[in-house]
């Protein structure tokens, strides 16, 4: 029992027979060691060929190879060959690199490996010679084994073997084990330094950083001191053995970022390509959104009709319901899809080719410009989708006033429910320029979030902390048409499943509403005019407050009302209650945009266009659903949602009403 | 007073504000592969925390925000896409003294 605790906790010894290593008894050791993915097992396996075995190190669930390696030396005919695990440095962080660390300097001198080969990425030099720092700095016989050269010479990195040798104090070896090519060499090596004396471990750099820095250096500032100065000896090896050429593929690729994430450049492009995105969005998706309008206006709404004429439903409340309501409200959802589908597809296709990174470059460096914490930078590109997670994501966030604010910013975020009203609107009063209005919302959505910010940094938290962040760039790719096809339909499809609910819900919801008489003498249940409905009491109630903002109409408070619960559901409510309503006139494709059209006109003294867009400023800046607001309690508190609510209804009544009042004066 | 190493010259880059590694290798006038290098070992040292940004919706969609998460996970873009294109997000913490 004690012997078995032993050699479960005693340092590992490369020499102990455990296992039965294939080489003969008395051949030197021969130890292995390298980064993941350097090459190393696959240089392993061409040394030992089949002779090799791999199982568990005892005591420890890592696995490790060893073999026999036939030098084909006359002094040294064999060696032992031990695949250690891959190791990035002898600090371990996993229970590979500290097996490894154990094997090469945790285990008394006598017993540590007679030579050790480390395998270094020659298109990764700084990455892999770490290692070879540390273990310099022990005795131990080393030889480099320098890999891919081949991957390097590609990106256009050259290293010449011997000068890294030189400045390493360990001989290096080109090897290329996929085509077994360096071994003969490997061997010739390795067997001449096993002849040489253990050489004279690279001295520890002198502390005397300490002495600079105040005598009370504390451990961290000791390991990133000693840590840097291998760096710098390993960065001086690079420097003085690799030298790389500018391949084409890197000049293409940073010219164009030069431009793209360039301080001035880069936010231009940036909205240019947004503005690109909802152009060819609306323009091309148009004919599409029609002809479906057709279709559930027409033949669809028509056959439902017959069908429940057949069953004895028709004229009933039921057929108000189904025609008025389900199929309304889901039609009017449905002729979205194509513009949807199309938005998500370029969306796919920026992200894809990698440049969605370096916008999101562009609005880092804007939102640090203005002061707001770079890492709130998630949360609110998430919003842009949907408010809900985007809040709850700001729980990444470490600081209380960086979360509350960021939380009280994301509803600003131009959501995609938002952008189906935007697009109704935008086609009904700015036909030729719709994508131009779209794609302006959404950059006074930025623009809300900046100012916001900084009303609340300069009111609430002057002192809210800056926290940097770094982008690492990927390079530009050719999209993937099939990636981007699942992509988009995935998105399209659980965009509709989810608005689809939501829309049943409210259709449900507005239409018992409208069934529901205001009050007695204005008619039974399922038979009362719509102007004397709850539903319209309601809206009538909320209406007056809108006059001022050129949309105070009851049926436009209605929609607003319902936005208030979801934005997905503004718009086919609207199309219900014009169907109950106007049922002349909502049953002709298109007929919606007029019928929004004339009451627009109406509540607004003939200024229609204006109060149109001060009613899509105010459906930016309001509260965009309750699922946010509940999202907001669980992250921020009452106390906070409330002031958000208050805050965002302010701003939003305050800017559409400065937008009607000013724009009437000019158009 | 001895040269900073590379890790305490990425290190002040980054602090100085750099949004890029390519920025940090302009700044520093150190190997792309150097920097890069240098990131990782930073991260390793628990110098700054690197956390993965997929930009844009999640393969999950945006549809299925409405509702969030039950846990109060993130949902849109916390997921890193199978095959990664958007950038990586390095959110640099400074040490206390």
């Amino acid at each position: 029992m004690t012997d078995q605790l032993a050699a479960r906790t005693a340092v590992p010894s490369c020499h102990s027979d455990a296992g039965g290593r294939s080489a003969a008894p008395g051949a030197p050791v021969v130890a292995l060691a390298g980064s993941p993915n350097v090459g190393k097992s696959t240089l392993f396996n061409a040394l030992t060929g089949a002779r090799r075995q791999m199982g568990n190190w005892p005591g420890t669930s890592v696995e490790v190879g060893r073999g026999s390696w036939a030098l084909g030396d006359a002094r040294v005919p064999e060696v032992a060959l031990i695949d250690l695990p891959g190791a990035y440095s002898l600090d371990p962080a996993s229970p590979d690199e500290e097996l490894t660390r154990d094997l090469l300097i945790g285990a008394p001198p006598d017993e540590r490996p007679d030579l050790v080969i480390v395998t270094v990425d020659a298109a990764h030099l700084a990455r892999s010679l770490y290692l070879v720092a540390q273990v310099r700095e022990h005795a131990l016989r080393v030889v480099v084994a320098l890999t891919m050269a081949d991957i390097a010479a590609r990106r256009g990195i050259h290293v010449d073997a011997h000068a890294l040798g030189a400045h390493l104090g360990a001989p290096a070896v080109d090897v290329d084990p996929r085509h077994r090519s360096g071994r003969a060499s490997l061997g010739e090596v390795v067997a001449e330094t096993l002849h040489q004396p253990v050489p004279v471990p690279r001295p520890l750099p002198e502390m005397d950083l300490g002495a600079d820095m105040g005598a009370d250096l504390d451990a961290l500032d000791a390991d990133l001191a000693l840590a840097d100065s291998r760096f710098a000896w390993v960065d001086e090896a690079v420097r003085a053995a690799s030298r790389t050429e500018a391949t084409g593929r890197s000049t293409w690729s940073d010219r164009i970022d030069a431009v793209v994430t360039s301080r001035l450049w880069g936010p231009l492009v940036f909205l240019g390509a947004m503005w690109l995105v909802f152009q060819v969005t609306t323009t091309v998706a148009a004919p599409l959104q029609d002809a479906l309008d057709t279709l559930f206006t027409g033949p669809v709404s028509e056959g439902a009709r017959r069908l429940l004429g057949l069953v004895g439903l028709g004229g009933t409340p039921v057929e108000g319901f189904v025609v008025n309501g389900l199929i309304a409200g889901v039609g009017m959802l449905l002729t979205f899809a194509p513009l949807m589908a199309l938005m998500f597809l370029l969306l796919a296709l920026l992200e894809d080719s990698g440049y969605l990174a370096r916008a999101a470059v562009v609005t880092d460096r804007l939102m640090r410009s203005i002061g707001l914490p770079g890492r709130a930078f998630l949360p609110l590109v998430v919003g842009f989708g949907c408010n809900v997670p985007a809040i709850s994501a700001t729980r990444t966030l470490p600081n209380a006033r960086h979360r509350i604010m960021t939380a009280l910013l994301v509803p600003l975020t131009s959501c995609s429910a938002r952008l189906t009203v935007y697009v109704l609107m935008a086609t009904t009063f700015f036909p030729r320029q719709a994508g131009t209005v779209v794609f302006l919302m959404y950059v006074l959505s930025i623009a809300l979030v900046i100012l916001l910010g900084l009303a609340l940094r300069a009111t609430l938290w002057r002192r809210v902390g800056d926290e940097p962040l770094i982008l690492d760039l990927p390079p530009y790719q050719r999209p993937h048409l099939r990636l981007m096809a699942d992509q988009t339909w995935v998105r399209l499809r659980t965009f509709l499943q989810t608005a689809g609910g939501i829309i049943v819900a409210t259709v449900t919801i507005v239409w018992l509403l409208q069934a529901t008489p205001a009050g007695p003498g204005h008619g039974s249940f399922g038979d009362v005019p719509a102007e004397d409905s709850a539903y319209a009491a309601t809206a009538m109630a909320v209406a007056p407050v809108f006059e001022p903002a050129g949309f105070g109409e009851w049926r436009t408070s209605s929609a607003l009302v319902v936005g208030f619960v979801a934005k997905e559901a503004v718009i086919s409510s609207w199309a219900q209650t014009f169907a109950v309503s106007e049922p002349s006139s909502s049953d002709q494709p298109g007929r919606l945009g007029e019928l929004v059209r004339a009451d627009f006109e109406r509540s607004s003294g003939g200024h229609g266009a204006v109060a149109a867009v001060a009613f899509m400023v105010f459906l930016l800046a309001y509260t965009p659903c309750v699922a946010t607001v509940a999202t907001q309690r669980r992250e921020i508190g009452l106390r906070w949602t409330l002031f958000g609510i208050a805050v965002q209804l302010a701003m939003a009544w305050t800017l559409a009403v400065l937008v009607f009042q000013v724009g009437r004066v000019f158009w | 007073m001895s040269t900073p190493g590379p890790l305490s010259a990425v290190l002040a880059a980054l602090r100085e504000g750099a949004t890029s590694l390519d920025e940090v290798a302009r700044g520093t006038g150190l190997a792309r592969d150097t920097v890069s290098a240098a990131v990782d070992h930073l991260v390793r040292l628990g110098r700054i925390e690197a956390s993965d940004l997929a930009v844009g919706c999640p393969t999950g969609g945006c549809g299925s925000c409405a509702s969030g998460t039950e846990t109060g996970e993130a949902g849109c873009g916390s997921t890193p896409s199978p095959r990664r294109s958007g950038p990586v997000l390095v959110a640099l913490s400074i040490p206390r003294r």
